[in-house]
């Protein structure tokens, strides 16, 4: 929405105050903030609409897939952290130093609840985590100033949507209403999200940075989205073999009325099961035989020689 | 004999070769052939069956999907459709569901997604019924995804629902510009189709507290229905307690709270990090009255801090425990015949609740009126509602459930006998001398006694281990001649300074604020604080004037206060002065509203200096921030502001309001107001 202002001004005596120009102009910036916002929002939009993170908001998430999550979340949060922290001093990054932020150890939490208390052990850091992290690290040790960005695009993100998919994941999940599980999504240090946003936004544009490194900042905001998105996608690749190998032991969303939400209990499923269980199991077993070519020929040879028999027979 | 090929693909072309087919051949072909096709197509019929895209439909054969039937087999007469996407609407939906049998009816909770909600207006067909909506917004005003296919049909249908009884609760959240937009038009269109609306419509706001919304709609909304059906809670449920009461003789008095809010013994032996369950016993250093003159108390308490490791900014709140009026306590005793020195234990009968007790338990009578529940504000109609059973005269009883009604009449005798005349539960059972209820069933359902904040009024750079509290006593007369005090601001002004070895303490601990001053020191500030409004930039002002002494460029601050009368209250006058020859306010400006024959408040001071004020947000980068009173006194600073913007930058009313809303987006204008 471009206006143009008024050419004069009725104060002091009519003196013009500002020549005609777009209003966008005088509420335009060159505020890192805003810069951010901007710069980020396709990449954003992008992101919003990975598979996974679709399935998410929408309650399809999979236990497995939900820890896998977590894990790699640990990983990102782990380093960019660290990274922060040593840099918290720093003219770059000290305006938005905020420990109230940290995640590191809500995410340890979680991991906990899920994998037990050998979780260390028991995860690893994915490929796409890694690209991530590795990334993360250089950042903070050659260039700590596009700390911001990444601190930026994790962070704000946390406070906005975050909220959301605590409520999602529990219900999706049956986690308990304690918030076991979703420690990672609850700040326990920030009163309100919105006020904490808007000062977190103020303490960027007090950074005293030329517009070449605003630019830059934008641009390794836009590399933070899109090492987020491989992540999603990596996932969701995880996804799609998990799918398979735990079909039948995994609960399925919607919870069947009256069973708890294990679909083995429910009276009608276990009926049809057991109707075309028999069959099922043969037509699998010949389906495979005949994807075969070999089986196919074999298939034929048995029935011509069948058929060789039956005319054999009734000659 | 016919000859069988080993290979079936040579058959065909043997065929070709010879024109003229035996009987034979033929028949083996056919035969061959059949087979062959059989195979195909029983070959496909194989795949779907591994295939369990069942799991949204675990039981598509004999799954009922008319939610008539359904309730006409179970007996029901009323329906819960929830529109959910993070499934706080599905929890209230069953929530309602099940308190339908508090009150002699049967609830089912259901998925609009799962039924023919066409069926709707069959719902006549049930003696009594009702559709209970629990109505979620979603992005842009949209109804959730389980609700898509019934806001269609809503919009497309044109039938008739008369014979439907219904109600809605919308859930939403007020910072979203569509609020509640999916509970408002289902509300208004089952009208527009003829259904009756016997309930209004519950508005809950997630940026607010969604859980309150609900159960204070809920709470109103079924006396009303049991009114509407003329059904009366069934006589097992007319008394109907969560808890149950165990008295406690012969128990150690080691393991009876006395106040704790987490961990027994918290008060005795203190461990940081104190937090709102764990909070620290802050002994009050100093305790003064602010003002010089008035019929007012304003007070500066000082709680000190030192060893308990706690750190704030300035800017921050203190959250403190306040305790009621022992007075008022003793009363309560004395009108409900109990002794209030009685250990109890109230355990819930949910054994599966997670909350075991509505306040710390065991613990007496006494320490649960003073320091657990909230006895001096008006209580809610659903406290009535259940009390109501107590009153031996038919009348009050009559009375006391009528005001939880939803019906006019109920609603005015509440706001009149209950909120106009500020009645506490005291006074409602002074003035009903027919209504005794047990103390018990009392103490269950009081709410509890929050923690009040504060806006700190002193630096940490400067007072590291001492807290400034700012307040003003709330006390006023109701119109049945009660004189009434303010829980928190009365309980604080009563904290004496200790002498003689004997401390008045404080339980208190921090909550962070996002109220802060500018990262650089160079940054100019506005404060605008009438009123006990003042107390962050009192802190503010530490600050700054420390900053300036160890030799940072300080830029402008800028402050704007207002009282009644200069010489009566004008709060921390001499520090503010002191601060102003300092140089450390660079421009003081106060508005005395009464001091004169038209009222001059801080706005007219904000308008008085536009120039100097554009000029500081404009160009100066300037931050902007406001405490005090929400109602009246921000929104009219907040107006002043968009006139200054429009006036000085050439704008537009709606570029203006653009323009201030930015500053607010980018953490430029901030504010930390109360109502």
């Amino acid at each position: 929405m471009e206006n143009y202002i008024k050419t004069q001004s009725a104060v002091n005596g009519g003196e013009p105050v500002y020549v005609e120009r777009e209003v966008a102009d005088m509420l335009s910036s060159t505020d890192l903030s805003e810069m951010l916002a901007a710069g980020t929002k396709e990449v954003h939009e992008k992101a919003e609409n990975t598979q996974f993170v679709k399935d998410f908001l929408k309650g399809r998430i999979r236990k497995e897939l939900f820890k896998l999550g977590h894990v790699a979340l640990y990983y990102t949060y782990e380093a960019m952290e660290e990274e922060i922290e040593r840099n918290k001093d720093h003219p770059d990054f000290s305006p938005l130093y905020f420990p109230e932020l940290y995640r590191c150890n809500a995410l340890a939490r979680d991991l906990e609840y899920f994998y037990g208390e050998d979780w260390r052990e028991r995860v690893s850091c994915s490929l796409a985590t890694q690209r991530y992290v590795e990334h993360i690290r250089q950042v903070g040790e050659d260039d700590p100033v596009l700390l911001v960005a990444h601190a930026y695009t994790r962070y704000m993100g946390d406070l906005s949507g975050g909220q959301v998919l605590k409520k999602v994941a529990q219900r999706a999940l049956k986690l308990p209403v304690t918030g076991e599980g979703v420690n990672f999504y609850q700040f326990d240090g920030i009163h309100s999200a919105k006020a904490f946003k808007q000062l977190y936004r103020s303490r960027m544009n007090e950074l005293d940075l030329d517009t070449a490194t605003k630019e830059r900042l934008v641009a390794e905001a836009v590399m933070a989205f899109q090492l987020n998105i491989e992540v999603f996608g990596e996932l969701d690749e995880i996804g799609k073999d998990i799918k398979e190998a735990i079909m039948d032991t995994d609960m399925p969303v919607y919870e069947a009325h009256g069973t708890g939400g294990d679909i083995n209990k429910c009276p009608y499923y276990a009926a049809q099961r057991a109707a075309s269980g028999g069959s099922a199991y043969v037509s699998q077993l010949a389906m495979a035989v005949l994807r075969h070519p070999t089986g196919q020929v074999l298939f034929a040879t048995w029935v011509a020689a069948l058929a060789g028999f039956a005319a054999w027979y009734f000659m | 004999m016919a000859s069988s090929e080993a290979e079936s693909g040579t058959l065909p072309e043997a065929m070709e070769e010879e024109p003229f087919l035996s009987n034979l051949d033929l028949f083996l072909f056919t035969l061959i052939a059949g087979l062959v096709i059989y195979w195909f197509i029983t070959r496909k019929e194989a795949e779907p069956i591994p295939e369990f895209k069942k799991l949204d439909q675990p039981a598509p054969m004999t799954r009922e999907t008319s939610f008539i039937e359904k309730m006409k087999k179970t007996g029901r007469n009323i329906v819960v459709f929830y529109g959910s996407q993070t499934g706080t609407a599905e929890e209230f939906a069953n929530r309602l569901s099940k308190d339908a049998q508090r009150y002699g009816m049967k609830g089912m909770a259901a998925d609009p997604e799962e039924y023919d909600m066409c069926e709707l207006s069959r719902l006549a067909e049930i003696d009594n019924s009702l559709a209970i909506f629990c109505m979620a917004t979603y992005g842009e005003g949209d109804p959730t995804d389980n609700a898509q296919d019934f806001y269609d049909w809503l919009q497309e249908h044109d039938g008739e629902l008369g014979g439907v009884n219904y109600t809605v609760f919308a859930l939403g959240n007020k910072t979203y510009e569509h609020y509640n937009a999916m509970g408002v038009y289902v509300d208004k269109r089952l009208e527009e189709l003829g259904a009756k609306r016997v309930f209004d419509l519950g508005m809950g706001d997630d940026d607010g507290n969604l859980e309150e919304d609900f159960v204070t709609w809920r709470e109103q909304f079924w006396p009303a229905m049991c009114e509407h059906f003329g059904v009366e809670a069934s006589g097992e449920d007319s008394s109907i307690r969560q808890y149950e009461l165990k008295e406690l003789h012969d128990i150690n008095m080691n393991k009876v709270y006395t106040g704790e809010l987490g961990r027994l013994k918290s008060f005795e032996v203190q461990k940081p990090p104190y937090d709102s369950k764990n909070p620290f016993l802050a002994p009050v250093t100093v305790n003064r009255k602010l003002n010089k003159a008035g019929d007012r108390h304003l007070m500066h308490l000082e709680l000190d801090i030192t060893g308990s490791k706690i750190r704030y900014e300035s800017g921050d709140h203190v959250a403190v425990y306040p305790t009621n009026d022992t007075a008022i306590v003793t009363k309560l005793g004395q009108i409900l015949g109990v002794d209030l020195d009685t250990v109890i234990s109230l355990n819930n009968l949910d054994e599966e609740s997670n909350k075991k007790h509505p306040f710390p338990c065991p613990t007496t009578y006494r320490t649960a009126l003073t320091h657990y529940l909230d006895i001096m504000h008006p209580p809610r109609t659903n406290v009535l509602y259940e009390l109501a059973q107590y009153a031996s005269d038919t009348k009050d009883q009559e009375n006391m459930r009528k005001m939880a009604s939803s019906s006019p009449e109920g609603k005015a005798l509440y706001q009149n006998f209950v909120l106009d005349d500020n009645r506490n539960i005291l006074a409602v059972l002074e003035d009903t001398p027919s209504l005794r209820p047990p103390i018990d069933h009392l103490c269950e359902l009081m709410p509890r006694l929050q923690a009040r904040y504060y806006s700190i009024a002193s630096s940490s750079k400067v007072h590291p281990n001492s807290i400034h509290i700012c307040a003003v006593l709330v006390e006023y007369t109701t119109r049945t001649g009660r004189l009434t005090k303010g829980v928190a601001t009365n309980w604080l002004k009563n904290k004496v300074v200790g002498d003689n070895g004997h401390k008045s303490i404080v339980p208190m601990y921090i909550r962070k604020s996002q109220f802060r001053l500018p990262f650089k020191a160079s940054n100019p500030v506005i404060m605008i604080g009438p009123g006990t409004g003042i107390a962050p930039f009192v802190g503010f002002i530490q600050e700054r004037g420390w900053l300036k002494k160890q030799g940072k460029e300080v830029g402008e601050t800028v402050l704007y206060y207002g009282c009644r009368h200069e010489s009566e209250d004008y709060l921390y006058q001499e520090e503010l002065a002191e601060a102003e020859k300092k140089g450390v306010i660079t421009k003081l400006n106060v508005a005395f509203s009464r001091d004169q024959d038209q009222k001059v408040y801080v706005q007219h001071l904000l308008r008085a200096n536009k120039e100097d004020l554009w000029r500081l947000i404009h160009t100066d980068n300037a931050h902007i921030y406001i405490c005090g009173d929400a109602r009246n006194m921000a929104r009219d600073v907040q107006t002043a502001f968009y006139e200054i913007v429009e006036e000085l930058g050439g704008m537009t009313r709606a570029q203006a309001t653009d323009y201030i809303k930015k500053l607010m987006t980018k953490g430029r204008y901030s504010q930390d107001v109360w109502s």
